[in-house]
């Protein structure tokens, strides 16, 4: 598996593992019943603490995304069927259009705007619930 | 593994004469857990240490490590049984080779892997009929790492483990740190290696002198603490941005810079209210929280 | 293994001591042997009595030399802290110290005269195994003060070369002061046999000297514990 960490942006490690492997299982890179390596042999292939990768994998077995099978490791369980990455993106892409072209109206310089989603991506969703 | 703090400080305390070293320290370092102890040279860090393995006697104030109280000698010396020490000099004794290095610390602990020894051996590449004296100062660094690596203590210390190392030899040692921790051991480490620090730390405790100034998770400081630039209409009044969690804020004109240690949102929405016209958060990379924590103290 | 680096740490400042104490003794009696003309009887037992005076010097100089080192001496070439992070008491860091010293004196002090002995054994020139135990008990009896001063002057001193410096000047002014003024209490002529030989046949006569070396290990006895106490007592 190859997830590369960054310590030095505002986002905990433990966060960041999780979007990537969120990421992998939506573009197929990990499928249903693919086995994640253990904690132990992750987090030295990461050289990152094995508290961090133990915590990703919790969160994402909480929402439902991995299965922790005592003794044997995590296993990706995808349990909808999702669309693929492509057409999610594309989605996106086509309501973001629509925004921007809706904030350009109203004022706001192209620099403006790219601020602002910045400054928002730092609170993630999940934080954000949880608080 | 119990789940008692692998070491524990009560209002530790070191004066040295009129100089005070060590200001009331609570410090509580969790075992499996990797934790970094950050601070300039003289903010205390080799003292703390110190009375932590009974080399210093605090002046007042208590502790244990591994539950065993560091004031007292005989229980201090059991802690040490179980606990694996690497300075900041990496002391080794010059006219021992590095065989006879290895054959005299393993002697001492039962917790010795003989079969991890002979592998760190080959893998630091040591010559073991070399005089510690004629190693160079790298080789020292690696023989003084493999007394405490070829070990299976509860307790990892180590000062600055990675002065004088080539990166090639840090990735070994971060790696090894990470494996440590996965098998169940607590790691203290002190390092002015910030980057190193973000990598691998759970925790990060900050010490300027003698005070523990941040004692927190580096998830939540990666999670808190940000940088607010706000650009104003007109010169912007500090005083409402004096709230919980701002720690530094310095003015030039209409531009205000907010660093705060959490609550960004709260800072943010008084921005708004003021009407600013400009408010951009920013994180805050761990080496600016030291920076910033230092200075303002 | 404490005694095996107690012993890696010693053991060239030993070695070149025994060496050369023994060689010097050798040398001097076989030296002196071609000297001595008939009568020599009482001549030989004076040459082996200005023997040991040379001896003691050297071997109290030997033994101070020994003395130094310990855990003090290792903050200042900086390796105190791989010694006190062992998980070892002080007492017994010290203890081991001791221990290797006062083998390595006591060994410095019979292998001297063990060397004489056979010398005048093979020159035709027996001498009493009872005056050989004689010499050798007055200087070990009354000599490891000597050793126990220097252990306490190393406990208390910082520094690489202060500790040797002030410890041969406690032995030069021991000296002085022992020939000055504390004349019933001489360690020096007790140590070498000046207070027992008999002036025409210079043999050692006399009861041994219980009570003085009695005397004097209790004084060595007091300076060890007092090395214990201080270097619990210190912060590293």
């Amino acid at each position: 598996m190859f997830f590369k960490l960054t310590p030095t942006t505002g986002q905990p490690l433990y966060l960041q593992l999780m979007q990537q492997i969120r990421h992998a299982t939506e573009t197929g890179a990990l499928q249903d019943g693919d086995q994640l390596p253990g904690i132990r042999t992750l987090a030295e292939e990461l050289v990152v603490s094995p508290n961090t990768v133990a915590k990703a994998y919790s969160e994402l077995e909480h929402d439902g995304l991995l299965e922790l099978r005592q003794g044997s490791g995590a296993f990706v369980s995808v349990k909808r069927r999702t669309r693929s990455l492509a057409d999610h993106v594309q989605l996106a892409r086509r309501r973001l259009r629509d925004l921007i072209e809706q904030l350009r109206e109203n004022g706001l310089l192209d620099e403006e705007i790219k601020r602002a989603f910045e400054a928002e991506l730092l609170y993630p969703a999940d934080i954000v619930r949880k608080r | 593994m119990t789940n008692t703090s692998a070491i524990r400080t009560h209002d530790l305390t070191k004066s040295y004469g009129r100089l005070t070293a060590v200001r009331g320290l609570n410090l509580s370092v969790a075992p499996k857990r990797i934790t970094a102890f950050l601070g300039q040279n003289g903010a205390g860090k080799s003292t703390t240490i110190k009375m932590l393995l009974g080399m210093t006697r605090p002046t007042s104030g208590d502790g244990t490590v591994l539950g065993k109280r560091i004031t007292d000698p005989a229980e201090n010396r059991e802690s040490r049984r179980k606990v694996a020490y690497v300075a900041e000099d990496k002391p080794l004794y010059g006219y021992m080779t590095v065989e006879q290095t290895i054959l005299f610390a393993s002697s001492f602990y039962s917790d010795w892997r003989p079969d991890e020894a002979i592998r760190l051996l080959s893998e630091y590449r040591l010559p073991p009929q070399r005089k510690v004296k004629s190693l160079s100062k790298g080789m020292r660094t690696k023989l003084a790492l493999l007394l405490a690596f070829a070990r299976r203590p509860e307790l990892l210390i180590l000062d600055e483990p990675s002065e004088g190392l080539d990166p090639v030899a840090i990735e070994h040692l971060l790696q090894t740190l990470v494996t440590r921790a996965a098998e169940g051991v607590a790691i203290f480490f002190s390092s002015h290696q910030i980057s190193e620090v973000e990598r691998v730390a759970d925790h990060v405790c900050i010490l300027e002198k003698g005070c523990l100034l941040v004692d927190a998770s580096l998830d939540h400081l990666r999670q808190f603490y940000r940088r607010i630039e706000l650009v104003f209409p007109f010169p912007p009044p500090e005083r409402e941005f004096r709230i919980t969690g701002v720690e530094r804020i310095q003015t030039k004109g209409h531009q205000m810079s907010v660093f705060a240690s959490s609550n960004a949102q709260d800072v943010v929405e008084r921005a708004h209210n003021l009407n600013a016209v400009s408010v951009e958060v920013a994180p805050v990379g761990l080496r600016d929280i030291f920076l910033e924590t230092v200075k303002e103290n | 293994m404490l005694w095996y680096k107690a012993w890696l740490e010693t053991r060239s400042r030993f070695l070149t001591c025994l060496a050369t104490l023994t060689i010097f003794c050798a040398v001097f009696v076989r030296h002196a042997q071609g000297l001595i003309g008939p009568g020599w009887t009482a001549d030989y037992n004076r040459l082996l009595f200005v023997t040991q005076q040379f001896l003691v010097i050297m071997w109290i100089l030997a033994v101070v030399l020994l003395g130094m080192g310990g855990i003090v001496r290792e903050k200042a070439i900086g390796t105190s802290s791989l010694s006190l992070s062992l998980p070892v008491s002080r007492a017994r860091l010290l203890a081991v110290r001791v221990g290797t010293g006062v083998l390595e004196a006591i060994a410095l002090g019979v292998a001297p005269w063990t060397i004489i002995f056979l010398i005048s054994f093979l020159a035709g020139v027996p001498i009493l195994i009872s005056q050989v135990v004689f010499y050798v008990a007055l200087l070990l009896g009354g000599g490891l003060t000597y050793f126990a001063m220097a252990v306490l002057v190393s406990s208390l001193l910082e520094g690489e070369y202060t500790a040797p410096a002030v410890a041969f000047a406690v032995v030069l002014l021991t000296a002085i002061i022992f020939d000055a003024w504390l004349r019933p209490f001489n360690l020096w002529r007790m140590v070498t046999g000046d207070s027992y030989v008999d002036r025409h046949t210079y043999l050692l006569a006399g009861h041994f000297p219980w009570r003085g070396m009695l005397a004097s290990m209790s004084g060595a006895a007091v300076m060890l514990l007092a090395s214990i106490r201080v270097i619990q007592r210190r912060d590293f």
